[in-house]
């Protein structure tokens, strides 16, 4: 399968929610990492103020003397004087680097200290991030000041490890993605309802579609949007006019045939004139008396064959319509017993009353016309009819017709099949009914065949395949 | 007997009436639906054979309509197109049997004569009655299985009567179903008939099969076989 055609059977509904989830998909994505700088930023800035009132606890407390700084009091923070309490004090100044530290810091390993000589400009604040030598992240703010001698200046340095802030974003960060992912679910199931909810429409159109396909509506019924009425009343129009073309067409072929054959029956008739006539004693004319006759029978076979099967020279198929079967083969029973009613014929039936044919009903009146004509014509005294069907009203539909008569020489049953083909030359009519049979059964993609009955007789059995109806 | 032939074809028309007529039928014929309709209502026929496509009414039409006035002769239609429709169509409305165009005239007397056998109640294609028979499709009566000659005539009046057993025909049923409307009869050419009918069938008066019922007409007393 080409990636064209791949792309071409996703449907429609299919396309949509693709198309909104990975809408969703980028949307809720930036959305979260929008929301996560942001938080993240938050988290820093919060870590600086408070690490900035920090440097102002050291700085309060602070006293300086002789080029050295000490502490007469105890920090309000008392981090400051524990041990790797996570929160670090530094004094320091561009010549000399760092000058005092807080106890806190007396284990403390920088993995690089060189920020401490940064000049930071007299009142600002510089907000970094430093790592210890096991590379664990500290927030740093140093604030540069200028001591009270007017000449020294220094910088105050406060650090605080970023482990309690980054459990704190992560947390968040689980939080969010979490939330984020619930209401794409959530959203993705909303869109999927409204999808269906907005393309009912077509999935009605299809239904009204099949509907018609199986001969249970005539066009498209009900009320559509008004962005699918341009289409389902132009498809009405289209249905329309191919049923009156339809109708047309089996009007003018009728009329056609009206028109052939009664010339053809004068000319029968001037033929038996002359064919009795005193000219016709005559060897060459009875020649040509004959042959003239002949062709004319072969004249009139040639039109009643092509006009029965050039109905079926569209797909049957189309505009199908639902046709008990029961029903034609009663009315055709009713109208071959008074045809033949010297002989009395028996008729054991045995059919589905529900079955259907999905197709044209004159389709069905010359299948079985045709068929159970011959039976009655070379029939004794019995004719037996079964109709089955293996779903109600639609799937495989078997008919079935013996007789009790000859039946049909071996050689002969794919031969009386044919086109104009007679298997005797006994039996009135054109010999075509059964090549008409053939190709009307065969327009419905269907199957026929003639076999002999062990106790005699011929059995004529044919099969159609239609589709299941599902709507 | 008297047959009424519909068919709008004018030569088609008439080759069959003319071979109709050389069958010894008398035949009314008819161009169209409502000429066919108005014989039919108006006079007593044995059997029609009408044309399924005819001008002013149709040839379903005509039989449905001919049917609703209680007539009810058998009627065998001609169709050109010849698919089960219409023919299933035209026997629903009341025909017995159908012949498809182009046909020969052979094969319409041969439905004919079977319509009308039946039509009287008679299965076999010969009418029995005891020593008599009568082969309709060959036209020859039977007396104890020797060939009995009769003319034209009295061949019409026997089938009539026997295709009638136990009814009274009268006289001037008889000289309708048996002569064309503008033939000149004599009014006592039915007796001469029924007289030499009854030497011919009944040479030693045993048999008497055909009854004067006095003042009504004829009938003919032999039951089937």
């Amino acid at each position: 399968m080409t990636q064209q055609s791949q792309s071409s059977d996703y449907s429609i509904q299919t396309r949509l929610l693709i198309s909104v989830s990975i809408l969703l998909f980028i949307f809720l994505g930036l959305t979260g990492i929008v929301l996560d700088r942001a938080f993240v930023t938050s988290v820093e800035a919060g870590a600086a103020d408070r690490l900035q009132v920090q440097v102002y606890v050291l700085l309060a407390a602070a006293e300086y003397d002789d080029d050295e700084f000490y502490f007469l009091e105890d920090f309000q923070e008392p981090r400051f004087g524990q041990l790797n309490s996570g929160l670090y004090g530094f004094i320091a100044n561009s010549k000399s680097g760092e000058i005092w530290r807080s106890e806190s810091a007396n284990s403390l390993s920088l993995a690089d200290d060189d920020f401490l000589r940064t000049p930071v400009s007299v009142g600002e604040s510089l907000f970094s991030k430093t790592q210890n030598s096991e590379q664990e992240e500290l927030f740093v703010v140093t604030y540069g000041i200028l001591w009270e001698n007017g000449i020294s200046e220094y910088n105050f340095t406060v650090m605080e490890t970023s482990t309690p802030y980054y459990s704190e974003i992560s947390n968040f960060r689980t939080s969010l993605w979490a939330w984020l992912g619930g209401v794409a679910v959530l959203l993705l199931l909303i869109q999927l309802f409204l999808m269906r909810w907005g393309l009912s429409p077509l999935h009605k159109m299809a239904r009204d579609l099949k509907q018609i396909e199986s001969g249970d509506h005539g066009q498209l019924q009900g009320s559509y949007p008004k962005e699918l009425r341009g289409v389902t009343d132009n498809l009405n129009l289209l249905i329309k006019s191919e049923r009156k073309q339809q109708a047309r067409y089996r009007t003018t072929l009728g009329d056609l045939a009206h028109s052939l054959k009664t010339p053809l029956a004068v000319i029968a008739g001037v033929m038996q004139q002359l064919t009795a006539g005193k000219d016709s004693d005559n060897v060459d004319t009875r020649k040509q008396l004959a042959s003239v006759d002949e062709q004319l029978a072969r004249m009139n076979q040639i039109v009643t064959y092509q006009l029965q099967r050039a109905v079926q020279a569209n797909d049957s198929s189309a505009l199908a319509r639902r046709v008990n079967v029961a029903a034609v083969i009663r009315k055709i029973l009713e109208a071959l017993g008074k045809v033949y009613g010297d002989k009395a014929m028996q008729t054991t039936l045995d059919m589905n009353e529900q079955a259907v044919f999905l197709g044209d009903e004159r389709d069905l009146l010359e299948i079985m016309g045709n068929v159970l004509d011959n039976a009655f014509k070379y029939g004794r005294s019995r004719i037996s009819v079964s109709v089955q069907q293996s779903d109600s009203q639609s799937g495989k539909l078997n008919i079935k017709v013996t007789d009790d008569g000859d039946g049909t020489p071996g050689d002969k049953q794919e031969f009386v099949l044919q086109r104009g083909a007679r298997a005797d030359t006994l039996a009135q009519g054109q010999g075509i009914g059964l090549a008409v049979v053939t190709d009307i059964v065969a327009s419905y993609s269907g199957e026929i065949a003639i076999t002999n009955l062990d106790a005699g007789g011929a059995c004529v059995e044919m099969v159609f395949d239609f589709p299941q109806t599902s709507i | 007997m008297r047959l009424l032939v519909v068919e709008d074809e004018s030569l088609l028309r008439q080759q069959v009436e003319q071979g109709l007529t050389k069958e010894g039928y008398v035949v009314d014929a008819a161009e169209d639906g409502k000429t066919g309709l108005y014989y039919a209502t108006e006079y007593d026929y044995d059997a029609a054979i009408i044309d399924l496509g005819l001008p002013e009414i149709d040839g379903i039409s005509l039989i449905k309509k001919i049917r609703s006035t209680g007539k009810d002769f058998p009627v065998l239609i001609l169709t050109a197109r010849g698919d089960w429709q219409d023919k299933v169509a035209g026997l629903d409305a009341g025909a017995d049997d159908y012949v498809v165009k182009p046909f020969q005239l052979e094969e319409i007397v041969a439905r004919l004569n079977a319509l009308l056998r039946r039509a009287a109640g008679f299965a076999k294609p010969k009418l029995e009655f005891g020593q008599l028979s009568l082969d309709i499709s060959a036209k020859q009566l039977t007396l104890n299985e020797e060939n009995i000659v009769l003319t034209a005539y009295e061949y019409k009046m026997l089938e009539y009567l026997m295709l009638h057993p136990g009814q009274v025909i009268s006289k001037t049923e008889l000289t309708e179903h048996l002569y064309a409307q503008d033939y000149d009869r004599d009014s006592n050419v039915l007796e001469v008939f029924v007289t030499r009918l009854r030497q011919k069938l009944d040479p030693d008066q045993k048999l008497k099969p055909i009854e004067t019922v006095r003042g009504q007409g004829y009938r003919f007393v032999l039951t089937g076989a």
